[in-house]
């Protein structure tokens, strides 16, 4: 009796968590697509003329999605039909869509690992030192409500049209939420992990290396999740506003000159598919290798498992 | 034999900006080397304050500490029990309890044996790659004792260890405290409410009275181990004390 808890073999916690996921659950989160894209189709159908080309059928898109793809390929095939494999990399890359791509591919990322930096550290020396604490709490309580999208016709102004005011504003907005949230966390690790460290006689610089960073890891990630989703929209917005002719949203904005909504309407599949895919690649696989595992925080988009 | 730790006119004054506290005034007390010693008394009496000053981590306004006839440093080895649950989440049990080696550069295999030996101690061998939030509440704890005794301090300090937990787990726990400070023959500094506890675990029992807080009596307690509760040389002590912290 006394032992009770020692004798019986671990429960053994996996198999709850390995639980089969049949395909048809799996499917789950696209049937809300595809009752959404046949409603399109059908409405799309029954535009004529003018309407009709506003308000393009799903083949009509899907069409000018591989034209925009395989555009400058089919020019070049025609005029020499004996390409090589490195030819037809190069052709491809030439796509206006998948440079439109590319181009916010890699200037979010670079801005929000910009920003990530910068706001880690502040947040760290802002948890440790009361006086850049009083510092910069102010500030950033008063910057932080404003949309950084407010800041792109100053920022055009006093960067000039092109990347690097882009950059700028989409870094800026990242910037903001991860310090408040590495700031917060830091401050706010549990106590009592501190005092049994201490009690352990580990030194200030191991209690920060082994219990501040993890402790605060919760805070941190929903942190750099905020940061992304606010670089995501600023980034996008500035692009538009900041003269540039290359990026998803740039691309957008022209497309509305020349009533391209099929142009469009690809441009925003591919902004919705990015951040899915930065959410299921970058956060998700972090999260469940650590503060999830660790019984810190419950698992994010939960609902997938429990619709 | 001189005595493993000597308190001498201790006293604590805590100035806060709204108000003064005297915490404790005038505590003289010898823990023997090897000894299970419990604090007993009324909330708010000074117990935590002088575990807390045993500890390192709360200064004393007036009087000695001295740990084998030399005053405290604040970084001797020590092994603390905290009431709440202390573990690290991160951690599994075992590299918990390996914490307190890493502090002290042991190398990482004798670590990881030290550690599933201090695990086997507290009966939790078979769950030393589990983390703490897949544990029960009891079992935390034992990981915590394990944690606290690994890295092989002169005593063990521990602050109502058990205060959150069932009284069935309660019960085992103190069973399981009992043997293994018989197997370390640690120096035990052990804070409770509960008398039955105290006079279950202590090898004497010191209680405190408050305002300011101040040793009452320290009560020695004769009755061979494995104790029973229900006996009336148990129920005896149990009174006894239950008198002095009232007056
Ligand atoms: N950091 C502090 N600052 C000011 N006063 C304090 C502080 N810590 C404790 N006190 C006061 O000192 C007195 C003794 O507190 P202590 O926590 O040592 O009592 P205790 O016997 O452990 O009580 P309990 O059984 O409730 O845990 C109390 O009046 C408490 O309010
Ligand atoms: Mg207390």
């Amino acid at each position: 009796m006394q032992h009770a808890e020692s004798v019986s073999p671990p429960p053994d916690f996996s198999a709850t968590k390995k639980k089969v996921v049949t395909i048809r659950q799996r499917l789950r989160p696209v049937y809300p697509f595809l009752v959404i894209m046949l409603i399109w189709q059908i409405a799309a159908m029954q535009a004529k003329g003018n309407l009709g080309q506003l308000f393009p059928t799903l083949d009509a898109i899907a069409y000018r999605a591989w034209e925009l793809i395989t555009g400058p390929l089919m020019t070049a095939l025609k005029e020499n039909p004996s390409l090589g494999f490195f030819d037809y990399l190069y052709y491809l890359y030439q796509s206006p869509l998948l440079w439109h791509t590319f181009h916010t591919a890699w200037r979010l990322p670079f801005s929000f690992v910009l920003g990530a930096i910068f706001g880690v550290i502040i947040g760290v020396i802002m948890g440790r030192f009361s006086f850049w604490e009083s510092f910069f709490v102010p500030l950033i309580a008063v910057l932080l409500p404003i949309p950084a999208l407010a800041w792109v016709p100053i920022a055009v102004i006093w960067f000039g049209l092109g990347s690097q005011t882009v950059i700028i504003v989409t870094t800026f907005a990242t910037f903001l939420p991860i310090v408040m949230a590495v700031w917060t966390g830091v401050k706010t690790v549990n106590p009592v992990w501190i005092r049994a460290a201490q009690s352990m006689n580990a030194n200030k610089m191991t209690i920060f290396r082994t219990v501040v960073v993890p402790g605060s890891l919760p805070m941190i990630l929903s942190g750099f999740r905020i940061g992304l989703a606010r670089a995501w929209r600023a980034g996008v917005g500035a692009e538009a506003f900041a003269g540039i002719k290359w990026g998803l949203s740039a691309g957008i904005f022209d497309a509305q000159e020349f009533l391209d909504i099929a142009f469009m309407m690809v441009a925003l599949a591919v902004l919705g598919i990015f951040g899915y895919l930065l959410e299921k690649i970058f956060f998700q696989p972090i999260e469940s290798r650590t503060v999830i595992k660790w019984g810190m925080m419950e698992a994010m988009g939960g609902q997938e498992r429990k619709v | 034999m001189v005595a493993k730790i000597q308190i001498r006119n201790l006293r604590k004054v805590y100035d806060t900006p709204e108000r003064r506290v005297h915490a404790l005034e005038n505590v003289n007390l010898d823990i023997q080397d090897g000894e299970f010693l419990c604090l007993v008394g009324l909330s708010g009496c000074g117990k935590t304050t002088l575990l807390n000053m045993l500890a390192g981590f709360v200064e004393i306004t007036a009087g000695d500490i001295l740990m084998d006839g030399k005053t405290l440093t604040e970084d001797y080895d020590k092994g603390v029990v905290f009431q709440e649950y202390a573990l690290f989440p991160w951690r599994t049990a075992r590299r918990n309890v390996e914490y307190g080696l890493e502090i002290r550069n042991v190398a990482p295999e004798e670590r990881k044996r030290i550690a599933l030996e201090h695990l086997r101690l507290v009966r939790l061998e078979e769950f030393a790659d589990f983390y703490p939030h897949n544990l029960s509440g009891g079992m935390r704890q034992r990981v915590a004792v394990a944690r606290a005794l690994a890295f092989d301090p002169q005593v063990l300090l521990m602050d109502e260890p058990f205060g959150a937990l069932d009284a069935q787990t309660r019960e085992e726990l103190q069973e399981l405290t009992v043997d293994v400070w018989q197997k370390t023959k640690k120096t035990v500094v052990y804070v409770t409410h509960n008398l039955s506890e105290a006079v279950y675990l202590g090898n004497r029992i010191v209680v405190f009275i408050p305002r300011p807080g101040r040793i009452r009596e320290v009560i020695t307690v004769n009755i061979p181990r494995p104790r029973d509760p229900l006996s009336s040389a148990f129920i005896e002590i149990q009174r006894e004390i239950d008198r002095l912290i009232r007056t």
